[in-house]
């Protein structure tokens, strides 16, 4: 069933939002066991569609998105559940539930192979409570189990984000912009956890960043979004500024201009 | 400095144009004219109710609790159940209503049937249910209870749709994505984000349903109301005041309890 030398593949992506203008026009490409691409690209070039499409929370009009051999473009609704728990996601502002508190919100990513009553009474797995902790040690977040997650700071709580992918035993790491909410130094410590908890897990990644910067020092292999198309697939060696002006403008080349301008809102496509 | 003078700045009026403007103006005004003109005012009928008012106040002052004390004390007791089982199940009843009534939750069908069900609880008041609960189920608190469920589930239920349609979008997509239920969604995802904001709800409504209990029972649907209305018709207005004195006391005491109870919760 899973094709070992491919684990995510998107072929003619194609995303309408209703009576609007077509946000992907036929996006494609392949990812390989534990590669890490950043998506870079303007405000509404349609970077968090693109991952929201293959997590279907928003439906792809047309094309293809294979995760290790599955079609997920054509799944039904218990199927579909199935697929999502292959793939972790980290979002943009983490998407944490602040009444909870830590070990429930990283026991949320454990909440797809949980019975109901079980999860209503929060009688989890040991073995994912084992897990949940060992990760929360990892992220550093040792002790704060049961810190209601309002209590933690930004970084804190995308760390938490991060525990809750990881708690899935996904394949694949679908991650928004992990660090728009965050300062420099900050998203600095988020992008080295992250490219670190893939190599050590033999993860593949997609990773959102507005902020160049990041994306070419951390990420192997960049793509460039441009009005829904991709521009430009290559190592960041090859992103000249010939194609920086080409996505952003010519503003954007400046490099004073180009480093961690502030995503607008939360949701930027 | 001296070419530009200060500009000035006034909000911009609600109505646009100043003639619709003065014209509400008028109209308002002569409505209130005339309906003070309505008003029948008869010197005779006051003077003459001014000598039973004197009457129903001195009862006030000489509040008789020990009387009547075994009806008050049931009645009492009666509206106290009937308020806590009908706080209770209300709270359970109006759940599904209101993920039910939630736009963000709910399909359209669901939505529209849920919304109309909460319409059709709130659309009449306590007494009028109470009187039809009464016809139907006879004298008593059955009724009473099941008028202020009735009530609860209509208020309980719209409120906590509309808490729901507030929530934060993101965790909720965050549990979609993990691949979680539908349940474990909403046990999750939607319920610890409202759940305060319920739980301080139902307490006030506790608050509402015990003086309902008092007001229901005037038309026969048990409890305290049903002591208060029989103590009015025998012109036993110390008994009615001990009786106002006592429901005042447990509002109070209500009171002090629920706002303790929500610096616990949240």
């Amino acid at each position: 069933m899973t094709s070992p030398d491919v684990v995510l593949d998107i072929d003619g992506l194609v995303v309408r939002y209703a009576d609007g203008p077509e946000v992907l026009q036929g996006i494609s490409f392949t990812l390989g066991p534990q590669e890490i691409v950043g998506l870079i690209g303007a405000s509404g070039a349609g970077k968090s569609t693109v991952l929201r499409a293959v997590q279907r929370l928003v439906e792809p009009t047309a094309g293809s998105v294979r995760l290790g051999g599955t079609e997920l473009t054509t799944l039904g609704p218990v199927e579909l559940r199935d697929a999502r728990r292959r793939m972790g996601m980290i979002f943009q502002e983490h998407a944490l539930v602040d009444r909870l508190t830590v070990m429930e919100n990283v026991l949320c990513g454990a909440l797809g192979r949980t019975g109901f009553w079980h999860a209503l009474r929060r009688r989890f797995d040991p073995a994912d409570v084992a897990h949940a902790f060992q990760l929360l040690d990892r992220m550093g977040l040792s002790g704060f189990e049961n810190r209601r997650c309002d209590e933690l700071s930004g970084g804190q709580r995308q760390r938490v984000g991060i525990a809750r992918a990881l708690i899935q035993n996904p394949e694949l790491l679908l991650v928004d912009e992990p660090t728009a909410s965050l300062d420099p130094a900050a998203s600095v410590r988020i992008m080295t956890l992250i490219s670190e908890v893939c190599s050590e897990s033999g993860l593949a990644a997609v990773i959102n960043l507005h902020d160049v910067p990041l994306a070419r020092r951390f990420c192997p292999r960049i793509l460039a979004l441009h009005e829904g198309r991709i521009v430009f697939d290559g190592p960041p060696s090859e992103l000249t500024d010939a194609v920086l002006t080409e996505i952003y403008g010519e503003e954007a080349v400046e490099p004073h201009v180009a480093v961690g301008a502030p995503a607008e809102d939360r949701r930027d496509d | 400095m001296t070419t530009e003078a200060a500009r000035a700045w006034r909000p911009p009026p609600r109505i646009a144009s100043a003639g619709v403007r003065r014209a509400a103006w008028v109209i308002a005004a002569a409505y209130a004219l005339f309906a003070a003109w309505t008003i029948d005012v008869d010197g005779a009928r006051i003077a003459e109710g001014a000598a039973r008012a004197a009457d129903f106040f001195g009862g006030w002052l000489r509040p008789d609790f020990v009387t009547r004390w075994t009806d008050i004390r049931a009645g009492l007791v009666e509206s106290i159940a009937m308020t806590l089982v009908a706080t209770a199940a209300g709270f359970v009843l109006s759940v599904p209503f209101g993920l039910g009534a939630a736009r963000n939750l709910a399909p359209a069908p669901i939505y529209a049937g849920c919304r109309g069900a909460l319409a059709v609880f709130r659309a009449f008041h306590e007494v009028l249910v109470a009187i039809l609960f009464v016809a139907m189920f006879g004298f008593g608190g059955f009724a009473g209870v099941m008028t202020l469920v009735v009530a609860t589930v209509g208020f309980l239920g719209k409120l906590l749709a509309e808490a729901v349609e507030e929530i934060d979008p993101a965790p909720l997509e965050a549990l979609t994505a993990a691949g979680a239920t539908w349940a474990s969604r909403i046990t999750f995802g939607v319920l610890p984000q409202v759940m305060p904001r319920i739980l301080g709800l139902t307490l006030y409504r506790l608050d509402i349903n015990f003086r309902e209990s008092a007001i229901i029972g005037l038309v026969g649907a048990g409890g305290i109301g049903a002591t208060l209305i029989t103590a009015f018709a025998r012109y036993e207005f110390e008994s009615v005041s001990a009786i106002l004195i006592l429901i005042i006391s447990m509002l109070f005491v209500a009171e002090l309890l629920s706002s303790r109870l929500r610096r616990r919760l949240l």
